[in-house]
């Protein structure tokens, strides 16, 4: 009898537990549901043409519909940014410019993770000691190096800062510092300082489709870390292929061609 | 795309030199480098030429795939750039004596129609960079220095060469292509891009890559020569020896040239061979060597940016008053 309550009380505990593990714990360890094909080289093989499928890059977090904006779930674990109290009033300075301010009017290099969920694909190319990731925007290369090499020694301030890779099981980790200040996470004005550190988890969960996740942690402009995470997909269309926007080279036509162009007062 | 840099402006005597001076040896253009009036004449496709014919027969390994093995890095051509493609005398410290990278016409001169060489010829004269024949007003700036670039001047600078199945893909410091060799057919010709829309195939030791549907919108060199938008380009890339590969470019577009044409060079594995500009300043290149072979980094490629810090200098050419650079058809 009092066997029997012990045993009945560790399996009570147990199924407590897995019940109280919030959803997203669970997508965090899917490798066991599914195991990738391997490359030559014996990696876990995430090759092949991918894009996000939501609203990400508008705003992070939950969001209605304005003109050209499409309604969006947010992508932030938990829906709260952790922004230090005068950090936020800027956040919410950069929203209400955000026409004059947003760096991707300017099209220079987005940055880090925004990048990601830009509405274009990428392609991801493997080899043993840099994974290569080929972005339409812009014809932007990520260089992700697992050659061995740490971090280089800064300060180093780069616009898409600098990404070293590691295989943690199926998934590819990278960790990515030495970034500058003025790129945003989204077109609603969430920011970063130089100090931001990434660690981002790409993890195969079928054969169409990633898991991207961020833990996002900057000291200067929010309280703790903070975390994204969305799907990625596999775009099946036959014969897709990266093609091109050349987001710099349309915008100087454009300007160029108005007589009163503000792009050309000097900043 | 976005490694040319304007990265020095100077006004003297109202005259305004630009000089284009590109950063990382690796994509668009070689690096610049400052050359010295007494500098030899940098040999280009005439002597490629000559050399490649006296070439013993070379097949290439293999991919697992079964075609030829393209793969590494490659260097653009050795020389001082693509400032003017065709066969010039010492310009100036940016632009030292070079044969013409034209193997055909046998004279290395583009074969322009009348009216398309009346057009290079004002291009030429309105740059306002200081060269002999120039009419001192101001036209149109090399559109690379706004940061724009396409074909088929990016294949004039080193690469990495990836091969996987079906696909070609050629980095850059900071831009690549992605060539299809699965036989799938062309886009639209009315769907234009600034690198044109690629598709490869493999013929015997050599994959022979077909460019339409180009924008027009950039140029072959900084001097004016040009293409247009409906412009067809084929390129042949063949491994001739374990550490050279064999570029050629055909241009064809009876809208602006009364024939096609075909530039050559070769591209020779990065650490083997000359490196870009070596001839020009040996010791920086060999002290440059010598500090890169110790550094666990070398064989990185690390940020490059163009539009980021240009934004002064395109003020400054609108100011100047350069015009945008439009495709050119021909006259009606």
């Amino acid at each position: 009898m009092k066997r029997w309550f012990a045993g009945f009380a560790v399996t009570l505990a147990a199924c407590t537990a897995v019940l109280l593990l919030p959803p997203s714990a669970a997508a965090q360890t899917p490798a066991a549901a599914y195991t990738p094909p391997r490359t030559r080289e014996g990696q876990p093989d995430l090759q092949g043409l991918w894009q996000v499928l939501n609203t990400a890059a508008w705003d992070l977090q939950d969001h209605g519909a304005t003109l050209g904006v499409p309604a969006g779930h947010g992508v932030v674990e938990g829906n709260d940014i952790p922004y230090k109290p005068e950090a936020l009033a800027k956040k919410q300075e950069n929203f209400k410019n955000r026409q004059q301010l947003d760096p991707e009017n300017r099209c220079i290099l987005p940055g880090v993770p925004r990048i990601t969920y830009m509405p274009y694909p990428f392609r991801i190319v493997q080899q043993a000691d840099k994974v290569v990731i080929l972005h339409e925007y812009s014809r932007i290369i990520r260089y992700v190096y697992m050659n061995g090499n740490p971090h280089p020694e800064g300060p180093i301030d780069w616009f898409m800062g600098d990404s070293r890779g590691r295989w943690e099981g199926n998934s590819l980790v990278v960790d990515v510092i030495h970034f500058n200040e003025e790129t945003w996470f989204d077109r609603a004005g969430n920011y970063h300082s130089d100090a931001l550190h990434l660690v981002e988890r790409f993890t195969p969960t079928g054969p169409d489709h990633m898991l991207y996740e961020v833990t996002i942690e900057d000291p200067k402009v929010f309280t703790r870390p903070w975390k994204i995470s969305m799907p990625l997909y596999r775009r099946q269309e036959k014969d897709v292929e990266l093609l091109e926007y050349e987001c710099g080279a349309y915008l100087l036509k454009q300007e160029w061609a108005k007589p009163d162009s503000p792009y050309f007062n000097t900043r | 795309m976005r490694r040319w840099l304007l990265a020095a402006l100077a006004v003297v005597g109202g005259v305004v030199v630009i000089l284009p001076v590109t950063g990382r040896a690796a994509g668009g253009d070689p690096p610049q480098a400052f050359f010295r009036p007494d500098t030899p004449k940098f040999p280009q496709a005439r002597t490629w030429v000559a050399q490649k014919a006296k070439l013993p027969p070379y097949k290439a390994p293999r991919t697992p795939d079964g075609v030829p093995d393209l793969q590494g890095n490659w260097n653009g051509p050795v020389g001082g750039g693509n400032d003017d493609l065709e066969e010039h005398e010492y310009v100036d410290v940016t632009t030292p004596p070079q044969e013409s990278y034209v193997s055909d016409p046998a004279d290395g001169k583009v074969p322009y129609t009348p009216w398309a060489l009346a057009k290079r010829n004002e291009i030429r004269a309105g740059l306002a960079r200081g060269w002999p024949g120039e009419t001192g007003q101001r036209l149109y700036s090399d559109p690379s220095s706004l940061c724009l670039n396409g074909m088929p001047r990016l294949a004039f600078g080193g690469q990495e060469i990836i091969q996987r199945p079906a696909q070609v893909i050629l980095l850059t410091a900071n831009t690549y292509r992605v060539i299809p060799t699965d036989g799938r057919p062309h886009m639209s010709p009315d769907a234009k891009f600034y690198f044109g829309n690629s598709r490869g195939r493999w013929e015997g030791e050599t994959l022979v890559v077909d460019i339409t549907g180009i924008n027009g919108e950039t140029w072959i060199d900084s001097a004016g020569n040009f293409y247009g938008p409906n412009t067809h380009m084929v390129e042949r890339l063949t491994r001739v020896e374990p550490n050279t590969i064999d570029y050629v470019i055909t241009i064809e577009d009876p809208t602006i040239y009364t024939r096609p044409w075909t530039m050559t060079y070769p591209k020779r594995r990065t650490g083997t061979g000359a490196g870009a500009n070596a001839g020009a300043i040996p010791n920086a290149v060999a002290a440059a060597g010598a500090a890169r072979a110790a550094d666990p980094y070398a064989k990185e490629v690390w940020e490059n940016t163009c539009l980021e810090g240009n934004h002064d200098n395109v003020v400054l050419l609108k100011k100047l008053g350069f015009k945008w650079f439009d495709a050119v058809t021909p006259p009606k």
